[in-house]
């Protein structure tokens, strides 16, 4: 008879043997897989920021390149995860049965999920990161402050992978993520205060958007990237905090039906 | 004492009762094979066992794996075994040492164990010249294999395998069907579901046959094939051959069974048989032994239900 010391993995291990999953298939195709969500701000940096700054003087006390710039950081860790944990989670659930693979592993239903946030969250910080350097380089982030936006990125990755997993627990085909990202995830990129300031907006915009996780996200970086904090800031991150508890919870409560029958 | 203990087990979905009211032992180093048509409840059943579907809620309820419960301790089970599900999920971006690393990871074994192991198992499997191939570059065989070298990562003292050997060429099943037997005499448990009565007939010290989600016979197969069925089958490939045996048989020693093609005549008495079959021509019918796909078509029926 064989004599097996039953010792389970740490909670933290098995967390992190989840997230070096991810990293493992994702770095296998850097190129393909980063290039454009990296390309993509700065298509609309050039594009937008340049283009049009030339008839903008000022947005909210800068130029608005600099305005838009700070903005993007941000943006492109909201569509890398939301891809991510929409698109990608369907697939491995529901395609390549990955997940029928891993609850296998001594792993619980929640520990591939909660690893798969934090691999999203992961995302965003890189994502933001490597914006940032790029413009860095061209000089349009000022503020040795802006340092710190990855973390903003970190926590736009977590929001969005958590949002996108429950509507990704809730979808039945994979055309349905169509809703989530022309009826959600694309509106909120257009009014969450990236490409103009919200403060000109009617009373009911101004509303609709503090609903936004990404209009939270859009503070804090300017806030870093500006140095102009305020306690409006605190309730960014409360949002942010409730928001990641709440759906990250939501979408390992539905997820785990789906793969423990 | 046997290493699962299940007794009163019921898995519902919805409306539909998977599995009714089961119960087994099965005992250590033995290999334990399910058997049934599809719908059965063969994998719920094994799903059980590994966490991966949770039985019903219902008081008289148990099962023990190695001393654990699945709904409380779940990760301890799936620590001491390996499971090769009935669909391929290998990560096709990645390589085979890559497949085999990542789940050496979650098991939390060292970096260099990990390697050595990975090397000594795809050697068992007889895939070392493939440990750096994409997986899209494997056959179906190799995944197959691979799939099971996954499953052994973490020496496994309770080995569940899900059909490992559906649609697989006869080398390979019967290399798989080896190694099993290796794997067994090193002490290994093994879980089995199969379509193959070969299969379980070859490796197997014992069987359930189960039908809509109930158990109908359980044993070693050759004295389910002793016990349950005639010693002897003759078989006649086409039906209008069998014209001149009418009138001839006498139903207390035969037993016929006929589909819209073909006719079967079952009996302990050989010689009954092969004096039934003087009437036909050499090429028309043959008379073998009964075996245990015979039984499987008597007990679960000929005829397809609705879930196949």
């Amino acid at each position: 008879m064989r004599i097996n010391k039953v010792r389970v993995p740490s909670f933290i291990w098995r967390i992190w043997s989840v997230w070096y999953r991810h990293y493992s298939v994702y770095f296998k195709n850097l190129l393909t897989n980063a290039f454009p969500p990296f390309l993509d701000p700065l298509i609309f940096l050039v594009g937008i920021g340049v283009g049009l700054g030339i008839f903008i003087g000022k947005m909210e006390g800068v130029s608005y390149i600099e305005f838009l710039a700070s903005g993007l950081l941000v943006s492109t860790a909201m569509f890398t995860s939301a891809f991510e944990c929409s698109f990608g989670t369907f697939i491995r659930l529901e395609f390549d049965k990955v997940y029928d693979g891993m609850i296998a592993a001594p792993l619980s239903a929640g520990d591939i999920f909660l690893g798969e946030i934090l691999w999203a969250g992961a995302k965003g910080f890189f994502f933001t990161m490597s914006v940032l350097i790029i413009v860095k380089i061209f000089g349009y982030i000022p503020g040795p402050m802006s340092y710190f936006t990855p973390f903003v990125g970190m926590i736009t990755g977590l929001m969005f992978a958590s949002l996108s997993l429950v509507i990704t627990s809730i979808v039945k085909t994979i055309d349905q993520f169509n809703f989530l990202f022309t009826g959600f995830i694309s509106p909120m990129f257009f009014f969450s205060g990236i490409f103009f300031s919200l403060q000109g907006m009617p009373p009911a915009i101004k509303v609709l958007a503090e609903f936004l996780p990404l209009t939270h996200s859009v503070r804090l970086a300017r806030a870093l990237c500006f140095g102009r904090y305020s306690i409006v800031n605190i309730a960014d991150l409360l949002y942010a905090a409730v928001f990641i508890t709440l759906f990250g919870y939501l979408s390992i409560l539905r997820l785990k039906r789906k793969i423990i029958d | 004492m046997p290493i699962i203990t299940v007794e009163n087990v019921n898995k519902s979905y919805g409306e539909l009762r998977a599995v009714s009211d089961f119960s087994f032992d099965v005992d250590e180093a033995d290999c334990f094979g399910f058997l049934g048509p599809n719908g059965a409840g063969k994998t719920t059943m094994m799903k059980m066992i590994y966490g991966k579907a949770e039985r019903d809620d219902v008081l008289s309820s148990t099962i023990k794996v190695m001393g654990f419960d699945p709904a409380n301790n779940p990760l301890e089970i799936k620590l001491l075994s390996g499971v090769v599900p009935q669909e391929d999920n290998l990560d096709e971006e990645l390589s085979v040492f890559q497949n085999l690393y990542l789940y050496t990871r979650f098991y939390g074994i060292p970096t260099a164990l990990s390697k050595k192991r990975i090397d000594e198992l795809l050697d068992f499997m007889e895939l070392a010249d493939k440990k750096n191939a994409r997986i899209r570059e494997l056959s179906g065989g190799m995944k197959r294999r691979l799939i099971i070298v996954r499953a052994l990562l973490n020496e496994p003292r309770l080995l569940i395998l899900d059909e490992p050997t559906t649609g697989l060429d006869p080398q390979v099943r019967h290399l798989i069907w080896d190694k099993i037997r290796k794997l067994k005499k090193e002490g290994v448990t093994i879980l089995l579901t199969t379509h193959y009565m070969e299969e379980a007939f070859e490796i197997c010290d014992k069987i359930i046959i189960m039908d809509k989600g109930m158990k109908v016979l359980e044993g070693n197969p050759h004295d389910l094939i002793a016990n349950h069925i005639e010693k002897y089958a003759l078989q006649i490939i086409n039906k209008e051959n069998s014209l001149c045996l009418e009138g001839k048989i006498d139903n207390n020693i035969i037993r016929k069974e006929e589909s819209e093609e073909m006719v079967v005549y079952y009996s302990n008495d050989l010689k009954y048989l092969e004096d039934l079959a003087l009437c036909m021509d050499a090429g028309d019918f043959y008379i073998r032994q009964s075996n245990l796909e015979d039984l499987f078509l008597k007990t679960t029926g000929r005829l397809l239900n609705e879930d196949q």
